[in-house]
């Protein structure tokens, strides 16, 4: 039984492969992109806030508290036990709480990473 | 006085170039281009942080290694455990001193009759040293790494042998020197035995244990192999071993089949030139094996035996007997 | 494949079983058999005769108050058929099946340890998700269970010093070296346990111990609703993420007999499709580096990149999709996401020639999976394995076919099956399931219907049970889910396909070289989070 002599597509795709474009993206020297609707760090926009408490209701991870600020019940968000299921953003009747793109959220201390519920203009820029 | 520069001039040789030093950062730069090569290959990028395009990657990897802690387990043969990767280290330093490297060899200017069996026999009693250094360890992975290691180099070292006699026979001497030196006279071995360098490129990737026989390094079976116990300057050491068991086996077939470091000079020193070129060979042939590494997976253990002993020890006989035959008949009326 | 002739085979229930036991028919799948707890050996044994390609699914375990209910869900002819028994709590004493149906070794063990069912006639009732050093009388998933202060005294005890729990009663033959794979190794993803008796290089014996990475998830589901728990469950696996949530969902919606909107099953089927082109690819790259065919793994690992950012791009997040929910998925699929999409499926479908080629031609390869590990289709038959490893062997066995779930009724596809049964198979099978993938997520895409993609469901759901099956990447999931008519769920069962497959790799180890532990292993693609939850 004759049998064709098959040559492995390795060969050539291997030598090939010297001379083009390595496949890796030089992160961080690089930026990322990612999507416009990716769930990435929350932004609370707390003049639409209602007070409802949905939102730590409905949080999986338990990561939304309830505290007073000025009187009235807002959210602080704990962003080193949310998943970014936004669950809270769902379940939000007035749509205060929005998604961003904002993803390089290490740090070194781990209290830093809390959304405070303040004044609405801190937080939209989602910058650290 | 003259006594005195004298004895500078060897220890020159020996210590700094083309010696000890010279071999050394030599051995960190094959290390790099392997890397390099092997990684543009496989389509990513390789080192690119340590140095202008990771360049001293290498030698950061030497420095942090030399930098951890080193522990020596409670059950282990503490005398073999400590000493073993060095000695094999610099065992294998001591061989390449033997090859020339500028047109001398760094240890006497033309070596001496029969260096070959020599150099060869230094290179296998270096792998009995790792052997010993995976045994000494009595982690069992560490033993199963090192009978691997074993049962690898033992058996190819006779097709390594046989086929390294190869171009002794087309040079009539067993003087690593004199090999060179008749190749620049004559042709390079490689056009006259194709067969014996395809061969012996084939044992070497084998001996140097790359893929595709690759088991004693295999992490998915047996965790680290012989390095499984060993930390800090140790396991550099057995890393700078392997390197250097590298830059070794391509110097060899430089040696054997390339015309050593000899080549065309154009201005100033002779050994400059011959240095280049040494470098440059070594370089093309590190690249040659690398890219066989890439284009393999891994063969299983009773599979690179009967590789050896049942198609290359074959193969070697019949292409040394095939080498005395062309010698003998063929090409005196050829050329 | 034949439909299954679904009134038959309950009509044969009804003649073969009615005397003895109560047959429901349509609830927890095709027929729910309610029987004594004396009678389940015989019971199995019926539809064994019935249909010799019966297989066990899952054994479900659950406080029912002052008895501990027991659900064998028997897979035969394609159809769910539950057999309910009851036992009493204190004394919960059960004859065990796994002479009549090996696979059945791992479920029963579960019970055992989770519940305190005792399985007479087990050949080896030792612990399996539960620490060496778990107390004795506290089993978890019992409601009246006080877990409370229980880490404390596990990290009191002295468990590190005594000797290992002595496994059955295996002769130990001082000729055999026992090597322990794992639980840190770097053959390993995650850690479990194998521990190989071998001589000389012949695997003589595998006992494995599963159980490194038990969470507690059924557990921790009872204790939180439903919405949240689509997120918990979705949690159990990285890689098989949307399949958990979308098995889970759909068990909840059985109860709450919604009508998923018909946008909404040909988005999730988009999802699902992308995870398993996702997962298929990462095994087989991880295959590549098992065998020391480091390329391989890079290059495919390349090729998986873009479908990581294509679900960023549908989902919002590269490995865990979350996107389904009770009553659709939560988010809609955009027109101008659509070209994009198909650029890049038809990039990987060129790809794809490549790696056929390579896997048929490439001799290092096949040396080192071709003839290594072989099931046949028996043995594939008897410990009820799943997925691609059962196809390879030459099962007949998709659930996407059995019984379509999401928008798989409507969409034509082929199933893979191989006959040889090694590795090879079964790298092979996943390699065309790429293709077939590709060719489902582009129909889809082409035949999209419009309307809403989601639906209201209340947050309270009425008492009710459902199981729910779903084609993972790995194999069939299968989830149980019972409500109790408050917002918390009664009882999650998460059977994963990865679960039944391990004794699947202990036969296939068995007898073979130590060499090719790692090939065999990685070609059923474990996933131990999903195993041990």
């Amino acid at each position: 039984m004759a049998r064709k002599l098959t040559v492995s597509p390795m060969i050539k795709r291997v030598f090939s492969h010297l001379f083009t474009k390595p496949a890796t993206c030089k992160y961080p020297f690089v930026k990322a992109e990612v999507p416009d609707d990716f769930r990435g760090k929350q932004v609370f926009d707390i003049s639409l806030c209602v007070s409802c408490g949905l939102c730590s209701r409905d949080c999986p991870a338990k990561a939304i508290e309830m505290v007073e600020v000025d009187g009235k019940r807002r959210p602080l968000f704990h962003l080193d036990l949310c998943v970014f299921c936004y669950q809270c953003a769902e379940s939000c009747p007035r749509n205060a709480i929005k998604s961003s793109v904002f993803f390089e959220l290490a740090v070194i201390d781990k209290s830093t990473l809390v959304i405070k519920p303040e004044s609405s203009l801190q937080n939209v820029s989602g910058a650290q | 006085m003259i006594k005195r520069v004298i004895d500078f001039w060897l220890f020159f040789r020996v210590l700094v170039f083309p010696g000890f030093t010279f071999i050394l950062f030599f051995t960190l730069f094959c290390d790099w281009v392997e890397r390099k090569i092997e990684a543009r290959m496989q389509n990513r990028v390789g080192p690119a942080v340590a140095g202008p395009a990771g360049i001293l990657q290498p030698l950061a990897d030497l420095i942090k290694l030399l930098s951890k802690e080193e522990i020596v387990p409670t059950n282990a043969k503490k005398r073999f455990f400590r000493i073993t990767p060095v000695l094999a280290f610099s065992i294998m330093v001591f061989a390449i001193c033997f090859l020339p490297i500028d047109g001398s060899s760094a240890i006497s200017s033309s070596g001496f009759a029969g260096d070959l069996i020599f150099v060869m026999a230094l290179v296998t009693i270096a792998n009995f040293l790792l052997f010993v250094s995976g045994w000494a360890s009595s982690n069992p992975y560490g033993a199963i790494g090192a009978s691997r290691v074993l049962t690898q180099f033992l058996g190819y070292d006779i097709p390594l042998f046989l086929l390294a006699l190869t171009p002794a026979f087309l040079a009539g001497n067993l003087a690593l020197s004199v090999i060179a030196l008749s190749q620049y006279k004559f042709i390079p071995f490689i056009i006259l035995t194709p067969w014996a360098f395809v061969l012996f490129i084939i044992t070497l990737q084998a001996e140097l244990e790359k893929d595709p026989f690759d088991i004693p390094h295999a992490e998915s079976e047996v965790v680290g192999g012989l390095e499984t116990e060993y930390g800090g300057g140790r396991l550099a050491f057995l890393h700078l071993t392997r390197d250097v068991q590298i830059v070794l086996g391509a110097a060899l077939v430089v040696t054997f089949f390339l015309g050593g470091p000899y080549g065309p000079v154009f201005f100033g020193f002779p050994e400059f030139w011959y240095s280049l070129w040494f470098v440059l060979k070594v370089l093309g042939v590190v690249v040659l094996t690398e890219y066989i590494t890439c284009l393999f997976a891994r063969l299983r253990i009773d599979q690179v035996l009967t590789a050896n002993w049942r198609i290359l020890l074959p193969l070697s006989i019949v292409s040394l007997a095939l080498t005395i035959a062309m010698v003998t008949w063929v090409y005196p009326l050829v050329i | 494949m034949p439909v299954p002739d679904q009134d038959s085979l309950v009509s044969v229930l009804q003649h073969k079983i009615g005397t003895v036991g109560n047959i429901l028919p349509g609830q927890l799948g095709k027929a729910t058999i309610q029987i004594e707890s004396a009678l389940n050996r015989k019971v199995i044994q019926i539809l064994l005769e019935n249909d010799d390609g019966a297989c066990i699914i899952a054994l479900t375990g659950l406080d029912l108050g002052e008895k501990i209910g027991l659900m064998y869900h028997i897979r035969t002819k394609g159809l769910v058929v539950t057999v309910k028994t009851e036992v009493s709590k204190e004394d919960p004493k059960i004859a065990t099946i796994t002479d009549i149906i090996p696979g059945a070794n791992f479920h029963e063990r579960e019970a055992a340890d989770l519940l305190g069912v005792v399985f007479e006639g087990h050949p080896n009732l030792s612990r399996l998700v539960l620490p060496e050093d778990w107390p004795k009388d506290l089993y978890p998933l019992r409601k009246d269970a006080k877990l409370e202060g229980v880490s404390s005294k596990l990290a009191d005890s002295q468990c590190n010093t005594q000797p290992e729990v002595k496994m059955q009663q295996s002769q130990t033959d001082s000729r055999l070296v026992n090597i322990i794979v794992g639980p840190q190794h770097p053959a390993l993803l995650e850690p479990e346990k194998f521990s190989l008796k071998v001589d000389g290089e012949t695997v003589m014996d595998v006992e494995p111990r599963i159980g490194y990475v038990h969470r507690g998830v059924e557990k921790a589901a009872e204790q939180r609703t439903y919405l949240q728990d689509v997120y918990l469950i979705e949690r159990i696996c990285g890689i098989c993420n949307s399949c958990h949530a979308l098995t889970f969902v759909g068990a909840v919606e059985k109860i709450l007999k919604t009508e998923v909107p018909d946008r909404a099953r040909y988005i999730r089927t988009i999802i699902l499709e992308l995870n398993r082109l996702h997962s298929h690819l990462l095994v087989l790259g991880h295959a590549g580096l098992e065998i020391g065919y480091e390329t391989l793994f890079q290059y495919m690992w390349r090729d998986r990149e873009p479908i990581m950012d294509l679900t960023e791009l549908l989902t919002g997040n590269r490995v865990i999709s979350s996107s389904m929910t009770i009553g659709g998925v939560r988010r809609d699929l955009k027109e101008e996401d659509v070209p994009k999409i198909k650029t890049q499926l038809a990039i990987l479908r060129k790809k794809m020639d490549f790696y056929q080629n390579l896997y048929r031609n490439e001799r290092s390869l096949k040396m080192r999976t071709q003839n290594v590990g072989i099931l046949s289709k028996d043995d594939a038959i008897k410990l009820c394995v799943v997925g691609p490893v059962a196809r390879a062997s030459g099962v007949l066995t998709d659930v996407r076919k059995d019984e379509p779930y999401a928008a798989y009724g409507e969409i034509p596809f082929k199933i893979i099956t191989r006959t040889e049964g090694d590795t090879f198979a079964r790298l092979i099978v996943r390699l065309d399931e790429i293709d077939e993938s590709i060719n489902i997520i582009e129909y889809t895409l082409d035949n999209m219907p419009s309307g809403p993609y989601r639906v209201r469901v209340p947050r309270i759901v009425v008492a009710g049970e459902a199981v729910n099956r779903v084609e993972a990447p790995r194999g069939e999931l299968f989830h149980y889910v019972k409500s109790n008519g408050t917002a918390y769920p009664e009882r999650v069962k998460v059977r994963t396909p990865t679960f039944a497959n391990i004794p699947a790799f202990l036969k296939t180890a068995i007898g073979g070289s130590i060499a090719d532990v790692p090939a065999n292993f990685v070609s059923l693609d474990p996933c131990f989070s999903c195993t041990d939850r």
